[in-house]
C-alpha cells in the first residue's frame, strides 16, 4: 500500500515526472530561444509595425494546461510553466472534493493517488447472494457498468502524451445479505457499503448491500471514483477508497410526459441510464394524457389505435418490457401513470362503436376552455361501468408490465366539474369524483390480486383538501403535491397522516418559464428554475425559504420528484431540459446535506455532467467553459 | 372459435386489401392484434371487435384554419376528397394561402394538387446566367437535392420518372454579398403534360438561392410506412419575394464555450431555410480565443480551451464557403477593447508588455461584467501592432467587401483605471482621469483599430467599408457624433425595448441593426432575472422602417449553452425572427394562427435537415390547425 501510494500516488503527477523533467527542459531551451528571437525581431521592428509574421517563430505550438492542487483547489497553467503534466480531471479527482455525486451520506475516504485500468480487467465475484435471481441480475448490472467503462474510454483522444505504465486488474467483490427481491421497492434497503484497495497488481473492490439495488449503487459510486485521463490516455481510478452510503428519502423521481408531445424508446433508455448515474429510482411516466394515449396495451389496444399520434408514435408492450428491463438492472422502478378521470381523449372515444356506450365526455369539446385547463378536453364517465372494467385491465396490464406491485399512480388531477354537471345534474361532481376515486381503488386491488397495493399516489387536487380529503383513506392513498411551496396544502395533507411526494410546481416542474404555447394565456407557469434553485428547495425542513412553516410530528414525506411536462418539449430537446438540473435534486434526496449551492456542489456538478455527457446524455453545461478549467474562479 | 378465426381471416383478407389500396401513414407495421378473441370476457365484458389496432389518420385542409386529423374513413367515390391528405406535410404544403412557405413571400398563389416527383429526375438548367455564376449555382443546387433527400431520411423510395425542370436565370455576374445585395426573385411552377417546369429568375445568385429554398418548401415527404417514402410537389406556383430587411442574422457566441465546426455548419442550414443573411461569429471573447491566427498563433495557443476547440484557418474558410453558398455572409467579430483576455496574457513573456489588462483578475466583481476579466491595453502600442497581424490575418480569410465587427461593449473603466501603465499614458496625453477621460482612451482605441482595419483591408485589395459595432457608453447621444463617424460605424443597438437609443440613433442619421435584449436574446429565461422570449414573443416585435434600419439579428450568447444544448435553444426561435426581417407581416394573416402552421411545417423540415428543434406546442396542436388557441 505504501508503495503503491509513492510510486504512483500523490500521485500521478509522479508518473508524469520523468517525462514531464525532459519535457521541461525542452520546452525551457524553446522558451529561450523564442524570447532571444522575440527580442532580435523586435528590435528591427521597433518603430514600425510587425510586417514578419509571429508564425515563423512559434509554429506547432498547441495550447496545453495542466492543473496542479494548490490550496485545496486545481490551478490552471501552461504546461510549459510547471513540472509535472496533469489534467484536468485527474486534479479534480486527486484534489480535496470527492467528485461523488450524489454525496454519500455516511463517512468517505478517498485516496489521493491513482493508477491506471482498463474496461476489460475488470472481473466479477459475487461472494454472497440471496438467490440466483439476484446473481443473475448483479451479472447484467456488472456489465452494464463495464459498458459505461467503455463509453467512457472510447472518448480518449489517440494522441496520447504520457506514459503511465500498465494498467491493474480490478476484482470486483458483492455480497447481498437480505432482499432476494431484485425490485425496487418501497421498502428496499438501498444502503451500500464499498471498499477499494490495492493488493500487488489488483485493485479489490469490495460491495456489500443488503439488495440488488444497494449493490447497484455500489457500483454506480465505484464508476465514479474511475475517470479518463485524457493526457494519459487512459481510465484511472483511484487506488483506495471506502464509502458508506444510503438515501436520505426512499422515493426520488423524475416524471417524463410522453402524451403531450411523443419521446422515441431511446430517449426514454438514455433518460434512465441518466437517473442510474445520479441514483434516482422512480421513473414516473406520464403515459397518456388528452392530446394522445402512445401505450399500446394487448388489453385495451382500442386506446392507442385511437389516441395516438399516428403510427410511429406508440409504445408496444415489448418496449415497454425492455424499458422496464433496462430500469430494473439500474436501481430503478417504472411507474406508469394513466391519468384518470381528468386529462384523457379521442382515446376513449370507441365506446359507442364497440357498444360500450359513452366512456368519455367533453373529448375535444369546444370552447375547450370551459372544460379544461388546456386543448383537447376530455373526461371519463364515471357513471359507465365500462370504465371500470377497461381501467382494471389496464392496471392489471401496468402490473404485469413493470412487475411494480407496492407503488400505484391513479392521476387524478385537474377535474373538471362543469364538465360532468353537463351529464350528471343530480349529483355533485366532488362527490363524483370522490366515487370515482373510490372505484378506481377497488378495480386497482383486483388488478393487483386483491390487494391494495402500500401506496396509491394521486395529484393533489381540490380532492385532497377538506372536506374530502378526510374522505381519502391514509392507510391506501398517497398524494403527490404539485401546488407551490407555500401553498397550505402540503402542510394540510401531511398533517392529516398521508403518505406524501413533493413536485412543487414552482420549484420542481421542469417546463416553467418557457411562455405560453397558446395565444389566449399569459404564460405556462413561470419562471425557469436554476439547478441551485432546485437543489436549495427543502421543504421539509423548518427554516428553509419557501418551504412549508414549521414540520409536523410524524410527517410522511417520501420523497419528491422532478416533473417533466412536455407541452413545449420533444425528442431532441430532452437532455438539455432535464439535465443537470434533474441532477441537483436527486442529491437533495439522497444526501439532502443542510448547506446550499456551494463552491464544493459546483464542482462536484460539473464533473457529473462531464459523466452525463460520456454516457450520450446532452446535458447543458452550468457556465462557460473557462469556470471548468478554473475551479472556484467563477463563484 | 373455429367461426371467429374464420371470420378474422376474412377481415385480415379484407383489411390486407385496404392496406393496398389506401397509403398509410409512416411505421407501418402489419401486425394485427388478435389477443382479445380467446380471453373468455363474459356477456356483458368488453368485447372488441377483431379490428386493425394501429393509429392511422388522414389530415383534411379545412379553409380559414388549416390541416385538421380526421379518422381514415372507408374509401368511396363520396368523401375522396382533393383536400384530404395521408401526410400532414402534404397538407400543409397546399393548405392556406402561403402553403409551407417559411418565411413568408410577399405574394404567392399555390396551387392545390401535388405530384410525386424524384430528385434523380430533378433537372436544373442555367438557363440565362453569367459563367462567373454558374459554379456557385452548381453548389447551391446540390444543396437544394440533398434537402429534398433529407426529407426522406435520405431515400427517396417512390420511383417516379415525371421530370422537373428548374430553369434559372440569373442578371448579375457579381457574387458579392452585401447589404446592397438584390435578394429578390420570382419562382414559377408550371405542370405541363408530361412535366413540372419551374422558373426562376433573380437579379443575383443569392436572389435565385433563395427561389431553389422556397422551391423546396414546395416540396413535402409522404411516409408509407418506416421505410418508404416519396416526395410530392404542388403542381403550380406562382411567387413574387423579396426581404423587407436586408440584414438579418444570428449571432453565436463561441468562445464563452466552444461550438464544433459542425454544429456552426448545422446552424447555418438552419438560417438558410429561413432565409436569414448574416452569420455574426462572436468568435472571441475574455474567456477563450479559439480563432487561429496564422501571423499570431500565441492567441490560440494562450487563448483555446485545448488543441481540439480551435478553429483553423482553413476551416474557418471552408465554413465562410459553406454559408456563402447558402446565401449568408459571416461576420466575424473581434471584441474589443472589453471582453478580451486569455489569448492576450502573454504579451510580457514575449517582450511585449501587457497586451491587456485585469485578464484574470480575482476578484473580478468591479473589474468586469462577469469571469474571467480582461481589456486590451491602448497604452501599449504593441497591443496595436499584434491587432494589427490579427485584422490582417481575417482581411485576407474574408471575402471582399468585407464586413467586421469591432466588439466595443463594456468597457470597465475601472479595469482601465486599476493600471498605472495606463493612467500614466493617460495623463501624457492629458486626458482627465475621469468618465470622459476614460471615454476618450476607449474612443481613440476604436480610432486606432478603425485605422489599422482600413489599412490591413486595403493592403489585402479591398476598399473602405462600414464597421459594426455594439451601443455602449460610447454610442450615447450626447457622446457618439464626438467619437464614432456615422459614414463609418453601424451601430448593433441591444439595449432593451424600453430604450430610446435606437430612435435618437436613427435621428441622428447612424445606420443601425436593431437587436433588442429583452426579446431577441436567445440566452434570457435561463439566467438571473432575464426572461424567456418564446417564439411568439420574438415574432411579435417590429422594428421601425427606416431606411438606416438594416435589420436585425437573434443572439445565441454561449454561457449556459454548448454543442449539447445549441439546437433546442436557437430553433424553431431564431426562424420567427427570420420571418419578421424577411416578410415583417403585419395586421391580417400576420398573426400567429396564421404564422403556425407554417412554423411547425418548418420545425418538421429542420428535423429532416437534422437540426433538433424545440417542440413549440404538443403534437395534437400540431396535427389541428388552430384548435389551440
Amino acid at each position: 500500500m505504501k508503495w503503491c501510494g509513492e510510486a504512483v500516488g500523490r500521485g500521478s503527477p509522479a508518473y508524469f515526472a520523468r517525462v514531464a523533467r525532459l519535457r521541461r527542459a525542452l520546452l525551457l531551451l524553446a522558451a529561450a530561444a523564442c524570447t532571444a528571437a522575440a527580442l532580435l525581431y523586435w528590435r528591427q521592428q521597433s518603430d514600425d509595425r510587425a510586417t514578419r509574421p509571429l508564425h515563423s517563430l512559434y509554429t506547432g505550438v498547441e495550447p496545453e494546461w495542466t492543473w496542479v492542487c494548490r490550496n485545496e483547489r486545481c490551478e490552471r497553467l501552461p504546461a510549459a510553466e510547471t513540472s509535472s503534466l496533469q489534467s484536468l480531471p485527474t486534479c479534480n479527482m486527486l484534489c480535496a472534493s470527492t467528485q461523488l455525486w450524489p454525496q454519500p451520506t455516511g463517512p468517505v475516504s478517498l485516496a489521493t493517488a491513482a493508477v491506471p485500468v482498463r474496461a476489460s480487467a475488470f472481473t466479477l465475484h459475487i461472494v454472497t447472494s440471496p438467490s440466483g435471481h439476484v446473481s443473475d441480475h448483479l451479472e447484467d448490472a456488472f456489465s452494464l457498468f463495464l459498458e459505461d467503462l467503455k463509453a467512457l474510454e472510447k472518448n480518449t483522444i489517440s494522441d496520447k502524451r504520457s506514459d503511465i505504465g500498465p494498467a491493474h486488474e480490478v476484482l470486483v467483490r458483492i455480497s447481498v445479505n437480505g432482499s432476494s427481491d431484485v425490485r425496487m421497492l418501497i421498502d428496499t434497503d438501498e444502503s451500500y457499503k464499498l471498499s477499494l484497495r490495492p493488493k500487488r497488481n489488483t485493485l479489490v473492490a469490495d460491495i456489500t448491500a443488503h439488495s440488488f439495488c444497494g449493490a447497484r449503487h455500489g457500483l454506480e459510486t465505484l464508476s465514479q471514483l474511475i475517470w479518463l485521463d485524457p493526457y494519459a490516455g487512459s481510465l484511472l481510478a483511484l487506488e483506495a477508497a471506502t464509502v458508506e452510503d444510503a438515501p436520505r428519502f426512499r422515493y426520488r423521481g423524475l416524471l417524463l410526459d410522453t402524451a403531450r408531445n411523443y419521446f422515441p424508446v431511446g430517449e426514454i433508455v438514455r433518460t434512465i441510464d441518466a437517473m442510474a448515474a445520479c441514483k434516482l429510482n422512480t421513473f414516473h411516466w406520464h403515459i397518456s394524457d388528452s392530446q394522445s394515449f402512445p401505450l399500446r396495451l394487448n388489453s385495451a389496444p382500442q386506446l392507442a389505435q385511437h389516441g395516438a399520434y399516428g403510427p410511429g408514435a406508440v409504445y408496444t408492450t415489448e418496449e415497454v418490457r425492455a424499458i422496464v428491463r433496462r430500469a430494473r438492472l439500474r436501481g430503478i422502478r417504472v411507474l406508469i401513470e394513466v391519468d384518470a378521470p381528468a386529462h384523457v381523449g379521442r382515446a376513449w372515444s370507441w365506446g359507442p362503436q364497440a357498444g360500450l356506450g359513452q366512456l368519455a365526455y367533453c373529448v375535444e369539446v369546444e370552447p375547450w376552455s370551459a372544460y379544461c385547463g388546456e386543448p383537447p378536453c376530455g373526461q371519463l364517465n364515471p357513471r359507465n361501468p365500462h370504465v371500470y372494467e377497461l381501467l382494471e385491465r389496464i392496471y392489471a396490464e401496468i402490473i404485469q408490465l413493470t412487475g411494480v406491485d407496492d407503488i400505484f399512480h391513479l392521476g387524478g388531477d385537474e377535474v373538471s366539474e362543469r364538465c360532468w354537471s353537463q351529464y350528471f345534474n343530480d349529483t355533485d361532481p366532488m362527490d363524483l369524483w370522490l366515487d370515482f376515486t373510490q372505484r378506481a381503488m377497488h378495480v386497482l386491488e383486483r388488478a393487483n390480486g386483491g390487494k391494495a397495493p402500500e401506496m396509491t399516489l394521486l395529484w393533489s387536487s381540490r380532492l385532497t383538501r377538506s372536506p374530502y380529503l378526510e374522505r381519502l383513506d391514509t392507510k391506501k392513498f398517497g398524494i403527490q403535491v404539485w401546488g407551490a411551496s407555500r401553498w397550505p396544502e402540503s402542510r394540510a395533507v401531511l398533517d392529516a397522516g398521508f403518505r406524501s411526494v413533493i413536485s412543487h410546481v414552482d420549484v420542481w416542474y421542469l417546463d416553467c418559464g418557457f411562455g405560453s404555447w397558446r395565444d389566449s394565456s399569459d404564460g405556462h407557469c413561470g419562471p425557469y428554475r436554476s439547478w441551485q434553485q432546485i437543489y436549495e428547495h427543502r421543504p421539509w425542513v423548518d427554516e428553509s425559504v419557501g418551504g412549508m412553516g414549521q414540520v409536523g410530528d410524524g410527517w410522511r414525506v417520501e420523497g419528491g420528484e422532478a416533473c417533466q411536462w412536455s407541452e413545449q418539449l420533444a425528442a431532441g430537446g430532452l437532455d438539455a431540459r432535464v439535465w443537470p438540473r434533474t441532477a441537483a435534486l436527486a442529491e437533495r434526496l439522497w444526501s439532502d446535506r443542510a448547506e446550499g449551492a456551494a463552491a464544493d456542489v459546483y464542482l462536484r456538478l460539473d464533473t457529473q455532467r462531464a459523466r452525463l455527457m460520456a454516457r450520450g446524455v446532452r446535458a447543458a453545461p452550468l457556465w462557460p467553459r473557462w469556470c471548468t478549467h478554473n475551479p472556484h474562479a467563477c463563484l | 372459435m373455429v367461426i371467429v378465426v374464420i371470420g378474422s381471416v376474412n377481415l385480415l383478407k379484407f383489411l390486407f386489401h385496404e392496406i393496398l389500396q389506401v397509403r398509410m401513414d409512416w411505421h407501418w407495421t402489419l401486425i394485427v392484434v388478435l389477443v382479445q378473441l380467446a380471453q373468455g370476457n363474459g356477456g356483458n365484458g368488453v368485447d372488441p371487435t377483431p379490428d386493425l389496432y394501429e393509429p392511422s389518420w388522414v389530415y383534411k385542409c379545412e379553409p380559414e384554419e388549416g390541416c385538421h386529423r380526421s379518422e381514415r374513413t372507408k374509401p368511396t367515390a363520396a368523401n375522396s376528397s382533393f383536400m384530404v391528405f395521408d401526410s400532414l406535410d402534404v397538407c400543409r404544403t397546399v393548405c392556406g394561402h402561403f402553403g409551407g412557405l417559411w418565411p413568408r413571400p410577399v405574394t404567392a398563389v399555390l396551387s392545390t394538387q401535388t405530384v410525386k416527383m424524384h430528385p434523380n429526375f430533378l433537372r436544373f438548367t442555367l438557363l440565362d446566367a453569367p459563367v462567373e455564376t454558374s459554379e456557385i449555382l452548381v453548389e447551391m443546387t446540390h444543396v437544394i437535392t440533398a434537402n429534398l433527400l433529407a426529407e426522406c431520411n435520405g431515400n427517396v423510395t417512390e420511383m417516379v420518372a415525371t421530370p422537373v425542370i428548374v430553369n434559372i436565370a440569373v442578371k448579375s455576374p457579381s457574387l458579392e454579398l452585401t447589404w446592397d445585395t438584390d435578394e429578390q426573385y420570382l419562382l414559377d411552377v408550371e405542370n405541363t403534360v408530361d412535366n413540372i417546369v419551374v422558373h426562376i429568375s433573380a437579379e443575383t445568385v443569392y436572389g435565385a438561392r433563395h427561389a431553389l429554398e422556397s422551391f423546396t418548401q414546395l416540396i413535402a415527404p409522404e411516409f408509407s410506412n418506416q421505410y418508404q417514402c416519396g416526395l410530392r410537389i404542388v403542381t403550380g406556383a406562382k411567387i413574387r419575394d423579396r426581404p423587407v430587411y436586408k440584414h438579418r442574422g444570428l449571432v453565436l457566441d463561441t468562445s464563452r464555450n466552444f461550438i464544433p465546426m459542425v454544429d456552426i455548419k448545422r446552424t447555418i442550414d438552419g438560417m438558410a431555410a429561413t432565409k436569414m443573411n448574416v452569420f455574426h461569429w462572436h468568435v472571441t471573447d475574455s474567456q477563450s480565443f479559439p480563432l487561429e491566427s496564422r501571423r499570431v498563433p500565441q492567441f490560440t495557443k494562450y487563448g483555446a480551451y485545448s488543441a481540439n476547440e480551435i478553429y483553423s484557418t482553413e476551416e474557418v474558410r471552408e465554413s465562410i464557403r459553406y454559408a456563402q453558398i447558402r446565401g449568408i455572409r459571416v461576420v466575424i467579430e473581434i471584441d474589443s477593447p472589453a471582453h478580451a483576455g486569455n489569448g492576450w496574457q502573454w504579451g510580457k513573456e514575449y517582450g511585449f508588455g501587457d497586451l491587456a489588462v485585469c485578464v484574470n483578475a480575482r476578484p473580478w466583481r468591479h473589474l468586469c461584467i462577469e469571469p474571467p476579466c480582461g481589456q486590451l491595453n491602448p497604452a501599449n502600442p504593441a497591443m496595436y501592432r499584434v491587432l494589427r497581424d490579427l485584422y490582417r490575418d481575417i482581411a485576407e480569410l474574408v471575402p471582399k467587401p468585407a464586413l467586421f465587427h469591432v466588439g466595443g461593449d463594456e468597457v470597465y473603466l475601472g479595469c482601465w483605471n486599476s493600471s498605472e501603465e495606463i493612467v500614466s499614458y493617460m495623463k501624457n496625453k492629458g486626458f482627465d482621469t475621469d468618465i470622459e477621460g476614460f471615454i476618450r482612451l476607449w474612443a481613440e482605441f476604436h480610432a486606432k483599430a478603425l485605422q489599422i482595419w482600413d489599412e490591413e483591408t486595403m493592403a489585402v485589395g479591398g476598399q473602405q467599408q462600414h464597421v459594426l459595432i455594439w451601443s455602449s457608453e460610447l454610442t450615447q447621444p450626447n457622446r457618439i457624433e464626438n467619437y464614432l463617424d456615422k459614414n463609418r460605424y453601424v451601430i448593433e443597438v441591444w439595449e432593451p425595448l424600453s430604450s430610446p437609443l435606437l430612435i435618437q440613433l436613427l435621428r441622428m442619421g447612424y445606420k443601425t441593426i436593431s437587436i433588442p435584449k429583452d426579446i431577441w436574446y436567445l440566452d434570457h429565461g435561463f439566467w438571473g432575472k432575464t426572461k424567456y422570449s418564446n417564439w411568439r414573443r420574438m415574432y411579435e416585435h417590429v422594428l421601425p422602417r427606416d431606411p438606416n434600419v438594416l435589420g436585425g439579428e437573434v443572439a445565441m450568447w454561449s454561457e449556459y449553452v454548448d454543442a449539447q444544448a445549441l439546437d433546442t435553444r436557437v430553433w424553431p426561435r431564431a426562424a420567427a425572427v427570420g420571418e419578421r426581417l424577411w416578410s415583417d407581416p403585419r395586421g391580417g394573416g400576420g398573426g400567429f394562427a396564421g404564422a403556425e402552421p407554417r412554423l411547425q411545417r418548418l420545425r418538421a423540415r429542420l428535423r429532416a435537415r437534422g437540426l433538433r428543434p424545440d417542440a413549440v406546442s404538443p403534437e395534437w396542436c400540431a396535427q389541428h390547425d388552430a384548435r389551440c388557441y
